[in-house]
């Protein structure tokens, strides 16, 4: 239904002035918007960024080659290659770990999945790239980010309860059974 | 013992029939078998880690708990056997609970490795944990063992051991080698080898197969995968004649590890169907796949320029040899081409390419492996059993459930491992009485019943002395007397001149003993000869095989049901070669080549000519093809597979022949020696990269399936003839080896099958038609007049751990053996003062070689043995090859040699 307009309404166009007001109004309002790339937005401990792997503090790889992430993973875009460690006949590992960007859906199952928390998912989402082929992260491109963004990978197992905030992550590290019997060389 | 074999035939169902409720059900079951095979025979799946079908059970995990009334406490089905009128109840809460128990038991003690473990996925103790729910587990107490890593194929981690005894009770039911046993250490039983030290065995991986955790673990695959990371393909095993199922594992287009049926997976079974095959697999079919993704792979085809041998693409490659061949073909005919081919190809590329020699390029000069020893089986056979293709009359069932097996010239635990334990399982289970002849002490000849340590080289002296005791003892089949007595009595002639006493002598075995070997085989219900190479490839083969079918034919063999004369085959693919046509006198379905009906009917199929047979000299076999080529009459030399500069001795002179030749095509995955002699290399596919299939020794034809991408840029057999033949301008055109299959079918009708049908046998035909005059000549025997300056044998022959020269490229079956030592007889060893790791002279008119020795118990004196898969040293130049004068089999596995001691 048409709301009729007085003619003084009319003449002074009081919508404008009205308007104007709001606009005025909003000088003195704290904004919503930020300037991105300039101002960045702080993330939650549970944001589900890039993939990164992990080493424990002494520098050792977490990673025992499970193949576990590779199985929980819905989109199949992980890729572990594992094998013994050379020289060391009983202890895991995987010389080649693949994760393709491209097709990661960013569940976060795989970190669920891992066994040593040698996964975690950090706050870094600028990884765009001209290249697609970029995108499929390879093991040290993966340890890089880990590198770099440990602590945000920490914040979020610890947020997931997955890891205690304090020096606990060796207690996750897992032990291989030493010593070996091996045959006495005559 | 007593007991045990009591209690093994109550398995077996040997009791009266009795009724039980089972859970409100009746039911009938014979007296004395396990309650847990009743159980599992309903369908009912009680939990059991420790049970598996093939051996007696053993009741250690404590799982397969049951109530039966009037029993206060649950009782385990496995152990207890079935009584009339129990009342047994298999799904109550409480039963759940001692069961949970039962397996927190077990839990509390295993270590949390799942994710660095080999079994996980594929873990027995996982799937009850998820089944029965558990979360916490309380008193964890961890085992702390370190990990035996002393044996070359297996790790055993014992923090993981559930102590079920699964592969303890294969190894010593089973395969009765009982390589394994308990042990306390450190107040914890464990698995370990006898004595604690380090595994040394037949390595067949039973017990990595039936291990429930993942407590043993193969070293060649270890940490490589996950189980439900691989992708598993069903095809055949590509070693021996046996025919073994196996699953090929792998991933990212790479052979990660071989299994077979027999897992803990698989233990609800029928005790007695492990008659026909446990399911499980040896060591060279477990371990020795490692060939397929060698790093010796061809992965272009070779072309010789300049003198070397240049990698060059396909298409260039092909045009060359095309128009080479076109060429040759036009300038000299089709008498200028030869071609060879190797019995591993599977039946379709065997098939293809005699169709590719014979109307493409217009020769009948093919030869194949058969034409090492497995041709006197068949033509010996073909004659006197008037059949056209020859296989195993008995298969493995019959030979099982056999109470006479006579093994000759055959150590079959070295050659055939699972064929061997169905000979095991005769005897043990079944009480057979086994007779093996053999001049060294074998494993089998350990456990038979009547071994016969005869000296060396007097088997066919044997085998006439028992024709001769049952025709003189009068223990000749009744049936055969009234059907054959022409035949009988030509054999009562032809015998006459030999007495048992130089039987005994020549032989070295007591006359009573020879006597009892002769009356077991005659009065056998169901009897059965096993032979193979100590027989087919020494001298006379052909022979040998007529005087086997003779003893078969006295004993009755060929009269009573489940009897039989057995070849066993050493490839894989013998019996499909010569089935295929692989060889000059034999069309596709093992006929006659001079046969002109078989040749019009196979021209129509074809619809081409097929060359005409010469009329001079009526087969073209390998010795005739390398004479021919010496001579330069031969100008192209097609060899598929085959090796014959690698396999023949020296004075052969297979590489002189060669180098004559204008154009030698080698297609093989490897570079061979022959290969490197060749003008142009084709790199061809191994068995797990082609679709096709193998015969095997019992007639049954078992698919081979593809398993991984070709290699590099390798092609299967079939593949490269058919495009040669295209770019040749006589389309054999093929879209896949199924085309080719269906043709074979077509031609060969009813050949794909794996439940052959018993061997039709008309022996009427060749013991009516001049048989007294052929048998008086077999049996004049003269006395073999051994060289004083040479008064060693030497024998080549196989070993355990490998198959022909195409397993020494398993980098897994070279770990376990790589040794090319000569073995020597302790007595022998001690007379001429040589030790272990001495190097002696080997020396003959042909040639001298320096090798290393080995000591080894088992050979008599007299014999040495040198294992024929090593060519350094080239001990194999050593024996002077001769030609069979009807079969033209070319003997080169064993000659007289002198031992000196070397230089150290």
């Amino acid at each position: 239904m048409k709301r009729e307009r007085s003619l003084i309404q009319k003449i002074l166009m009081l919508e404008i002035v009205r308007a104007m007001w709001v606009v005025f109004r909003h000088l003195f309002v704290k904004g919503v918007t930020f300037q991105y790339p300039h101002v960045k937005r702080t993330l939650p401990d549970t944001h589900r960024g890039a993939l990164a792997l992990l080493r424990y503090d002494d520098g050792v790889e977490r990673c025992v080659g499970c193949d576990l992430c590779e199985a929980a993973c819905p989109s199949r875009c992980i890729k572990v290659v594992s094998e013994q460690v050379p020289g060391k006949p009983l202890v895991r590992w995987a010389p080649e770990f693949y994760i393709d960007m491209t097709k990661c859906v960013f569940c976060g199952f795989c970190v669920e999945a891992c066994p040593v928390n040698a996964l975690g998912m950090t706050k870094l989402y600028e990884y765009s790239t001209e290249n697609k082929r970029d995108l499929y992260f390879d093991k040290k491109k993966l340890y890089e980010i880990g590198g770099t963004y440990f602590a945000d990978a920490k914040a979020y197992l610890v947020a997931h309860r997955q890891e205690q905030a304090d020096e606990t992550a060796m207690q996750y590290r897992y032990k291989f059974p030493f010593p070996v019997l091996t045959e006495k060389k005559e | 013992m007593g007991t045990r074999d009591a209690k093994e035939a109550r398995l077996l169902g040997a009791g009266e029939e009795i009724d039980l409720e089972i859970d409100g059900e009746k039911v009938k079951a014979t007296s004395g078998r396990s309650l847990y095979d009743v159980l599992s025979g309903m369908g009912k799946i009680i939990p059991a880690m420790c049970y598996h079908y093939t051996f007696t059970p053993f009741g250690s995990c404590g799982m397969c708990l049951v109530e039966v009334e009037g029993k206060k406490a649950p009782v385990r089905s496995c152990t207890a056997s079935v009584q009339s009128g129990m009342i047994v109840r298999t799904e109550t809460p409480p039963l759940k609970e001692a069961q949970k128990k039962a397996l927190i038991k077990h839990l509390s003690t295993h270590p949390l490795d799942c994710p660095v473990c080999d079994a996980d996925g594929h873990c027995e103790l996982q799937d009850f944990t998820f089944q029965f729910g558990i979360g916490e587990v309380p008193n964890v107490k961890q085992k702390g063992i370190p990990e035996d890593t002393r044996s070359i194929v297996l790790d055993f981690n014992m923090n993981r051991c559930i102590t079920c005894g699964e592969c303890i009770n294969i190894c010593k039911e089973v395969q009765l080698v009982d390589a394994l046993t308990f042990m306390k250490k450190d107040g914890f039983t464990i698995v370990t080898a006898k004595e604690d030290k380090t595994l040394y065995c037949e390595f067949c991986g039973d017990c990595l197969a039936v291990c429930p955790v993942g407590a043993i673990t193969n070293k060649f695959s270890k940490y490589l995968y996950k189980p439900w990371q691989m992708k598993k393909t069903q095809t055949t095993c590509p070693y021996c004649g046996d025919g073994c199922p196996i699953t090929v594992e792998t991933k990212d287009n790479r052979i990660v590890r071989v299994t077979s049926r027999l897992s803990w997976k698989a233990k609800w079974g029928d005790r007695a169907d492990t008659a026909k095959g446990h399911g499980g697999i040896c060591g060279r079919g477990r371990f020795g796949f490692e060939m397929v993704n060698s790093p010796n792979r061809l992965k272009l085809p070779l072309v010789r320029k300049n003198g070397d041998l240049v990698e060059t693409h396909w298409l260039d490659t092909q045009d060359l040899v095309a128009e080479r061949l076109t060429k040759i073909k036009m300038d000299h005919g089709g008498q200028a081409i030869a071609g060879l081919i190797s019995a591993r190809c599977t039946n379709e590329d065997i098939y293809l390419f005699q169709k590719f020699m014979r109307i493409g390029l217009g020769t009948n000069q093919i030869d194949g492996t058969a034409r090492y020893g497995h041709m006197n089986v068949v033509m010996a056979l073909r004659k006197a059993f008037g059949t056209d293709r020859i296989r195993m009359m008995n298969n493995s069932e019959q030979v099982t459930k056999a109470d006479a097996i006579f093994i000759i010239g055959s150590d079959i635990t070295e050659t055939h491992p699972v064929f061997n334990l169905r000979v095991k399982e005769a005897l043990r289970k079944h009480k057979a009485k086994v007779i093996v002849a053999d001049p060294i002490t074998t494993h089998i000849a350990k456990l038979a019943t009547h071994p016969l340590a005869i000296k060396p080289g007097s088997e066919p002296r044997l085998i006439q002395g028992l024709v001769k005791i049952i025709l003189d003892r009068g223990l000749c089949d009744e049936a055969v007397l009234q059907k054959y007595p022409l035949a009988v009595e030509a054999l009562q002639q032809a015998t006459a001149g030999i007495t048992i006493e130089t039987v005994a002598d020549e032989t070295g075995i007591p006359v009573e003993r020879l006597g009892e070997a002769a009356e077991i085989l005659a009065k056998a219900e169901r009897g059965v000869i096993l032979f193979e190479d100590g027989i087919t490839k020494r001298k006379d083969g052909y022979q040998n095989v007529l005087n086997l079918v003779d003893l078969a034919l006295v004993s009755g063999l060929f009269e009573k049901d489940g009897s039989g004369l057995n070849a066993l085959c050493e490839e894989n693919n013998e019996l499909g070669l010569v089935d295929m046509g692989g060889a000059s006198e034999f069309l596709p379905g093992g006929f006659d080549y001079q046969n002109a009906e078989a040749r019009a009917k196979i021209s129509k199929d074809w619809r081409e000519e097929l060359p005409s047979p010469p009329q001079a000299e009526p087969s073209a076999d390998l010795a005739r093809i390398l004479d021919r080529a010496r001579k330069g009459e031969i100008k192209a030399l097609y060899i598929v597979g085959e090796n014959p500069v690698g396999t023949l001795p020296a004075s052969m002179g297979a590489a002189e022949a060669l180098s004559k030749v204008d154009l030698v095509i080698v297609q093989d995955p490897f570079l061979t020696e022959t290969g490197r002699l060749a003008h142009v290399v084709l790199p061809a596919t191994t068995y797990a990269e082609k679709e096709g299939s193998f015969t095997s020794m019992e007639g049954k034809v078992n698919p081979v399936r593809m398993a991984i991408e070709p290699i590099g840029e390798s092609k299967p057999d079939w593949e490269i003839f058919s495009e040669l033949a295209w770019r040749m301008g006589f389309p054999l055109e093929y879209g896949s080896a199924k085309e080719i299959h269906r043709e074979i079918a077509k031609t060969i009708p009813g050949y794909f099958t794996t439940k052959p049908e018993p061997l039709p046998i008309r022996l009427s035909g060749y013991l009516n038609n001049g048989y007294a005059k052929e048998a008086f000549a077999r049996y004049d025997l003269k006395p073999s007049n051994g060289s004083a300056d040479y008064p060693f044998t030497l024998v080549l022959g196989q070993i355990l751990y490998h198959s022909g020269k195409y397993s020494t490229q398993a980098e897994g079956l070279m770990k376990i053996y790589d040794k090319a030592l000569l073995q020597i007889g302790p007595a022998d060893a001690e007379r001429l003062g040589v030790a272990a790791g001495d190097k002696v002279v080997l020396k003959s008119p042909m040639a001298a070689v320096e090798v290393g020795i080995e000591i080894q118990p088992a050979l008599p004196s007299g014999l040495v043995f040198f294992p024929e898969h090593f060519n350094t040293p080239p001990v194999k130049d050593l024996i002077a090859a001769e030609i069979d004068s009807v079969t033209r089999v070319i003997y080169h596995k064993r000659g007289p040699v002198a031992i000196m001691k070397g230089a150290s």
